[in-house]
């Protein structure tokens, strides 16, 4: 269940990663808040996919 | 020589020995997990030069969109026609199988040449990081035509950054493969998420209605900067094609496709060439233009997405510097006996970081990724010859294993004659593997055939 948990928001924060350009692309925010957004959303995936990872089975080099 | 090349082979002979064995019916992995490692292994620190080099060297959006589409196919093409059916036939790794076809001692020498490429090649890595973490040090980053080190700031980073890769990769291979792993997908994103930002800066409008435009007038215009050559289309494709060409015409990645069900899984090379040598190119490129074609990756990084720029671009030279330098300390394993794994990859790390400190091994990236396959395709060919060409001209394969060769006399000297043609022949450096490829076929199987018959006449 964790593991499941840990996987939902490693992939929001990786959706965020590539929101946040996006809407400054589209000029709805700022350059300083996408830094600042982008820099939260990468820390956020950095954790939870480590405890994703953490949590399943070894993966099998093919 | 003789004896010294058969005490070398020994040595690998051990360091090899749990592939010795072709790869079982049940140990073999599904599709996915060769999607899955593809989409992995193609995002890599060299991406942010690699892309940026095309804009520098004047390549226009149609050549580079048409380049990189067909070029990327035909290395598709070339893991899934070339490298995965003598995969999936043979079971075995390229180091066993060229150990049949060439001999042990063949097989120590193209190992050590592969080690001094993977330093070189780890030493790129290495040198891009610094770049990143020099910004923060306000130490200038080596221009384009640099070739020493450029400052005493830029010597000790690279030492600093090459010093904390190498003892990261003596103290634990598995568990940061495993980061990298974790870290791949986020970096492919922030390659998209610093283009996306760059581009209003170009002056891209919300609507895209002059995104064609841009990228035509601002972005890839056509026009190389001063000093640089002009690559067009050819180039583009030639480049998108041998960039790996070690693993698939050099059949390195056998060791991958032996565990493949069908040779048909060497399509799932596309999951990786095309998000990494396509998309994450062109997203370079777009940053390297936002901040006026300069060659600097940590620049580039920082500007277009701030601190997370930073911390891909330093991940991303960590995470592929590292099974670089482990595969560089296993092959120098053969000339250093009895040395404890760390030590043997402490040195390698010490030589790759002395590489470093040169900016000639990231500002002639691209050149060097030519060379690099060009060098070991060679052996591709001849290995690629005695499994098909061989048998059909009713020419008994595997002579040097079965008549117990330290060296096949005649892929020596097609690898070394090979290499001395192409490197004469007047052609633009990209363009020389391939008629050098269909060289090395031809002239091997023309002198095996030759050998043949003078121990058939010998015989008699």
């Amino acid at each position: 269940m964790k593991r499941v948990v840990y996987a939902v928001l490693a992939l929001l924060s990786l959706a965020l990663c590539l929101l946040f350009p996006i809407r400054l692309f589209l000029g709805d925010v700022t350059f300083v808040r996408y830094k600042f957004g982008l820099i939260f959303s990468s820390l956020a995936w950095l954790v939870f996919a480590t405890l994703w990872a953490a949590g399943g089975k070894a993966g099998k080099k093919p | 020589m003789g004896s010294r090349l058969s005490a070398l082979s020994g040595r690998l002979d051990k360091l090899y020995e749990f592939d010795r064995e072709p790869v079982t019916a049940d140990k073999l992995q599904p599709w996915t997990k060769f999607a899955g490692l593809y989409a992995g292994e193609h995002v890599a620190a060299t991406e942010f030069v690699i892309g940026a080099f095309f804009v520098l060297h004047g390549v226009t959006a149609g050549d580079l969109l048409l380049g990189l589409l067909f070029g990327n196919l035909l290395a598709v093409f070339s893991w899934t026609f070339i490298c995965a059916p003598i995969a999936v036939r043979t079971r075995l790794t390229l180091y066993w199988y060229v150990r049949k076809v060439a001999g042990p001692g063949l097989m120590a020498i193209y190992n050590i040449a592969n080690a001094v490429l993977y330093c070189i090649l780890a030493g790129a890595m290495i040198a891009v990081s610094a770049t990143a973490v020099g910004l923060a040090f306000r130490i200038k980053s080596p221009s384009l035509s640099d070739i020493l080190p450029t400052s005493l700031g830029w010597v000790l980073i690279v030492f600093v950054l090459g010093t904390l890769f190498t003892l990261l990769a003596v103290l634990g291979f598995e568990k940061l493969s495993r980061f990298a792993q974790v870290a791949s997908p986020w970096i492919f994103v922030i390659f998209i998420a610093g283009a996306l930002a760059a581009l209003p800066r170009l002056g891209v409008r919300p609507d895209l209605s002059n995104l064609v435009e841009i990228a035509r007038t601002k972005i890839w215009t056509g026009v190389p900067v001063a000093g640089q050559a002009k690559l067009g289309f050819g180039h583009i494709l030639f480049f998108a094609w041998f960039c790996n060409l070690a693993m698939h015409v050099g059949l390195s990645d056998m060791a991958v496709f032996r565990y493949a069900k069908r040779w048909t899984y060497g399509l799932f090379s596309a999951f990786g060439v095309y998000p990494g040598h396509m998309l994450a190119w062109a997203a370079s490129g777009v940053m390297v233009a936002a901040i006026g074609r300069e060659m600097n990756p940590g620049l580039m990084a920082y500007e277009t997405a701030g601190f997370a720029g930073v911390g891909a671009l330093l991940l991303a030279g960590w995470t592929t510097a590292n099974p670089t330098l482990y595969r560089a300390g296993l092959a120098l394993q053969t000339v250093t006996p009895n040395w404890p794994r760390w030590k043997v990859t402490l040195a390698a790390g010490a030589a790759t970081t002395v590489l470093a400190c040169f900016p000639v091994v990231f500002m002639k990236l691209l050149d060097y990724v030519a060379l690099y396959g060009l060098i070991l395709m060679p052996i591709g060919a001849i290995v690629f010859a005695e499994h098909w060409i061989l048998p059909r001209l009713g020419i008994e394969p595997f002579r040097a294993e079965k008549l117990g060769w330290v060296v096949n006399p005649a892929a020596l000297a097609v690898w070394a004659g090979t290499l001395g043609v192409v490197f004469l022949l007047p052609l633009h450096l990209y363009f020389k593997w391939l008629p050098g490829y269909g060289l090395a076929l031809a002239s091997y199987s023309v002198l095996s055939a030759f050998g043949r018959k003078k121990a058939a006449g010998g015989a008699r």
